[in-house]
């Protein structure tokens, strides 16, 4: 008996297992070639004790048919996440926590026999608000004597670039876009300020390795000869100034572009409370299952959603808001907000090999509702994208928009057209209401107490979505 | 470098004279020399805590009687 199906295309370097997509769910077929590795976790105790400290995704077995059943072993379910997103879409202490998670788990995995066969970025995802290990086949049971496979791993997808963004700047993130395999240690090097090799657990994992790496690349290891050179007391050792060195990389604390937005907006009080009070009452008579809010600054009204129970991840492009949006959803325990770093100009590509082991970001939507607040004169004005390209953009994204106009006599626009020619001939409420007729119903429209902006509730057209 | 030819000690016999590129070998080779070091300071680390606890019980013990 075989099932529909189709096979994620970033799941395909393990021979232990692959992941799949079934009617809508995604499921994961452990080969017999990760049997043991997989029945090692399984009854050693270990996916228990990762599973219930919330380390672990949790997946339950089941009787689905595998889809290549010659060398199928299980098919596992695990928990659906909602969002799936990338390292380079993270800000500095979602990288952080994920690093911290993956040397927690790999702490652990020894108390149990086992220990993490990789450490990519890749296998972290954020699941109800914190970083969670997705991948089951990640574990070997360890062998006495045995380096830690995955240092070189650690040091490239999380040492270095936190290093780097701490040191130099957070938007070096970006560099994760290009190297899948995380940031190579000599560039690293290169690009660190010479002070950062008084940091010992720099000087160790970046620098001093660096050098090794240079030194000895033509040199092959015999695996069965590299056995037993190394004590577990080392490993232990290793694993601690690791998470030492992470532990003492900091945010830099920049003044960023839109990180006091709130305070320095034009918006009376009033006009504030109106704006929450009418986006709160569309997500309450709507109820989306899931939401974007496109340019979310640091989340203020994401979270009119989330706190609803709605699964919603909140874009911006300043590293700053993403930080701050991070750091206070995680204080507040909020466990539907996802805080993600995206230049709507510029959103992630399709990457990896065939270019789709990482998806777009345009293809994990649709959601059911799109929140673009103060946002349009931004993408119109400041990045020239005439009104009727963006409202084929948001046509693509859902099927609610709840959209702010600020129109040009709003001080936020005069500022954007002061240093240039107003050549925005369109760009008024009628000029944006008709762009927006041809992808649009216009279902409320609502101008926003104290202020001249108004507020739009619109579904796109039923063959756009 | 003085810690690198450390590893040369340390590694006697694993490195086979075949050129062939492997990222993963110099990688390997630090992890040994680290963990040599990483290692013991590890463990002064934790008896040190055991110490620095084993005190700050008895401390505690002694404000905690109330005949002391």
């Amino acid at each position: 008996m075989t099932i529909d199906y189709h096979p994620v295309a970033g799941s395909f370097r393990d021979p232990a297992g692959f992941l799949f997509i079934h009617d809508g769910a995604v499921y994961r077929q452990v080969n017999r070639w990760g049997q043991v590795d997989y029945d090692t976790l399984m009854e050693s105790g270990l996916y228990a004790a990762l599973v219930s400290a919330g380390l672990l995704l949790p997946h339950e077995e089941v009787a689905l048919p595998a889809p290549r059943p010659e060398s199928a072993y299980r098919v596992l379910r695990p928990v659906q996440i909602p969002f799936i997103s990338y390292p380079y879409e993270w800000c500095f202490s979602q990288l952080r926590d994920a690093a911290l998670l993956t040397l927690q788990i790999q702490k652990r995995a020894f108390d149990f026999g086992m220990s993490l066969k990789d450490s990519s970025a890749y296998n972290i995802q954020f699941y109800q608000g914190r970083p969670v290990l997705i991948d089951t086949l990640s574990f070997e049971p360890y062998h006495e004597g045995q380096p830690w496979v995955a240092y070189r791993q650690f040091c490239q997808h999380f040492l270095a670039p936190l290093a780097l963004m701490a040191h130099r700047d957070s938007r070096l993130s970006q560099f994760l876009r290009v190297y899948m395999d995380g940031l190579p240690l000599d560039l690293a090097v290169r690009l660190l300020p010479w002070s950062a090799r008084f940091q010992s657990g720099l000087l160790f994992h970046i620098y001093m390795h660096s050098r090794s790496q240079q030194r000895y690349a033509g040199a092959t290891i015999a695996p069965e000869r590299a056995v037993g050179r190394m004590n577990r007391i080392g490993l232990l050792g290793l694993l601690d100034s690791l998470e030492t060195a992470v532990k003492r990389l900091r945010w830099r604390e920049d003044v960023t572009e839109w990180g006091d937005y709130y305070d320095k907006t034009n918006y009376t009080a009033a006009a504030h409370e109106h704006k929450k009070a009418l986006i709160a009452a569309w997500l309450e008579e709507l109820a989306p299952r899931n939401v974007w809010d496109l340019g979310a600054n640091t989340g203020v009204f994401s979270r009119l959603a989330s706190a609803r129970g709605i699964s919603t991840v909140a874009f911006d492009v300043d590293p700053g808001a993403i930080e701050q949006a991070y750091r206070t959803a995680r204080l507040d325990g909020d466990p539907n907000f996802l805080p993600l770093l995206l230049d709507l100009t510029n959103p992630s590509p399709a990457l990896g090999w065939h270019s789709s082991e990482r998806q777009s970001w345009l293809a994990r939507g649709p959601v059911d509702m799109v929140l673009a607040l103060a946002l349009v004169h931004h993408l119109a004005i400041a990045n020239n994208v005439p009104l009727p390209r963006l409202a084929e953009f948001f046509s693509h994204l859902g099927e609610w928009l709840v959209l702010e106009f600020v129109p040009k006599e709003d001080s936020q626009v005069q500022k954007l057209l002061a240093t240039r020619e107003d050549i925005f001939v369109d760009y008024s409420q009628s000029g944006l209401e008709a762009a927006f007729a041809g992808y649009f119903a216009i279902e409320k429209r609502e101008p926003i107490a104290e202020s001249c902006r108004t507020l739009y509730l619109m579904r796109a057209l039923p063959y756009r979505v | 470098m003085i810690a690198l030819s450390g590893i040369s000690i340390l590694s006697g016999g694993l490195l086979s004279p075949t050129p062939y590129l492997d990222p993963g070998s110099g990688s390997y080779l630090i992890q040994l020399l680290l963990a040599a070091v990483l290692g013991g300071a590890f463990l002064v680390k934790v008896y040190w805590q055991k110490i620095k606890g084993f005190f700050r019980n008895l401390g505690k013990r002694k404000s905690d009687d109330p005949m002391a």
